[in-house]
């Protein structure tokens, strides 16, 4: 079969709009309330070494995916038993995408729809996104990126006029501590969870380009991010944290004259490209593993059934959007932490280790 | 409800499961089934409203149990 390749760019692409694509909507930091903005930076800063390790775990070992680099660490039988958290996680990653998507049309847009319709038709135009490959999927999303872009910006020139910067002191007003659990959690879930990018980059054009890419995601994600937490927070106040989605309201905030109205819509635009992205990731990422560690010839054929289940657990994983909003703020950062951090920095560990010790072997 | 997913479940059997037994990639046929079986499962369940267990409780309970509320 043909190899997979693309280009930087389009991995930039894909990757900043993982980060930002629920991040916009559900909003980030709930528990600092107006000093969100300083724990979104924060986040952005303790992420740099692990990005940097992750971008050192592609290049150590080019055209691998992560489920390699497992059996190649650690062996056959625990690589394996990795490679089957990992396939758990993103499964369930992207059926808390899908959930958050559900719940949000569920909210905002259709009340009287069952909550499976919607979640049923993103899911299957998921299956198909990832049954037609990787390459498919980062033009789709560089098509759609610049309008993505200039929505955002437009969205946030508009509503310069709502804004009251005086919502935003005092600055440290709640302590230190809310602001480090804040960055805690913002780190955990928009930042952190491109772990599973180290499943499907298997398809980069050079050795240095892993490096190159997560940063400038990682960076052109981070800095929308934290403008347009500053701007929710300026225009709700304290209120922001306590919204399901804030950047919604802030949207339906904006009147300019008579005629500029309900710009919300173009933010759940944004929204539902988003999650199609971060779902179809982790739809991939699922499938890569589940084909590596039965050693299947091509991923292709168990995409249909994975993403049907993906779709049904994703109905059935909470009863209401309350639990939803509890476990997404209080549980979720502790639960992904051993995936998201640990598991990968000994992966790095003994793979360096064996690397260097490898030259010495072969003289 | 149910009629519905018994259609979907044909048309994916026909063209998704015999293509495979044609071609003969038995692990990838039987890994599909396997999937397919548990999918089909919980799409009828699902169908007749019965609560599905799900993980999100036990997991919660650990947590809290670790870290504290």
């Amino acid at each position: 079969m043909r190899k997979e390749q693309i280009s930087d760019k389009e991995a930039i692409i894909l990757i900043m709009m993982f980060i930002i694509g629920t991040t916009l909507i559900v909003g980030t930091g709930g528990n600092a309330k107006n000093d969100a903005w300083i724990s979104g930076i924060l986040a952005t800063f303790s992420f740099i070494p692990l990005l940097l390790i992750f971008s050192r775990l592609l290049s150590l070992f080019p055209g691998k995916d992560l489920f390699d680099i497992f059996s190649m660490v650690f062996g056959k039988v625990p690589g394996k038993i990795l490679s089957a958290i990992y396939i758990w996680y993103s499964f369930h990653l992207g059926g808390l995408v899908l959930r958050n998507f559900g719940e949000f049309v569920n909210v905002v847009a259709f009340p009287e729809t069952p909550l499976f319709i919607p979640m049923l038709c993103l899911g299957i135009v998921c299956i198909a996104a990832v049954y037609l490959g990787i390459e498919v999927m980062s033009r789709t999303t560089a098509i759609f990126v610049p309008l993505i872009i200039s929505i955002v910006f437009v969205v946030l020139i508009l509503g310069i006029p709502q804004l009251r910067m005086d919502y935003i002191q005092p600055i440290l007003g709640n302590g230190f501590t809310t602001i480090l659990v804040g960055a805690f959690s913002t780190f955990s879930f928009p930042m952190a969870e491109t772990v599973i990018f180290l499943c499907i980059f298997t398809s980069l054009q050079t050795k240095k380009s892993p490096k190159r890419v997560y940063i400038w995601g990682t960076f052109i994600a981070a800095s929308m991010i934290i403008i347009i937490t500053i701007r929710n927070i300026a225009v709700l106040g304290n209120l922001a944290g306590n919204f399901y989605f804030p950047s919604y309201v802030a949207a339906s905030r904006i009147r300019v004259g008579n005629f500029i109205q309900g710009v919300e819509v173009t933010v759940s635009f944004v929204f539902i490209l988003g999650v199609f992205v971060k779902c179809t990731v982790c739809l991939l990422a699922a499938c890569k593993g589940i084909a590596k560690v039965f050693n299947l010839k091509d991923y292709r054929s168990i995409v249909v059934q994975t993403g049907l289940l993906m779709i049904y657990f994703s109905y059935t994983v909470y009863y209401t959007i309350i639990e939803m909003n509890y476990w997404i703020n209080k549980i979720y950062p502790y639960y992904a932490f051993p995936m998201q951090v640990i598991i990968p920095v000994i992966t790095w560990i003994i793979a360096e280790i064996k690397k260097s010790r490898q030259p010495l072997t072969n003289k | 409800m149910i009629i519905f997913v018994i259609i979907g479940y044909t048309f994916l059997v026909i063209f998704s499961f015999i293509p495979l037994y044609k071609k003969k990639l038995w692990s990838d046929f039987w890994v599909n089934s396997i999937l397919g079986v548990l999918s089909f499962t919980i799409a009828v369940l699902i169908s007749f409203n019965v609560k599905i267990p799900s993980p999100a409780k036990p997991i919660a309970n650990l947590i809290t149990s670790i870290f504290g509320k």
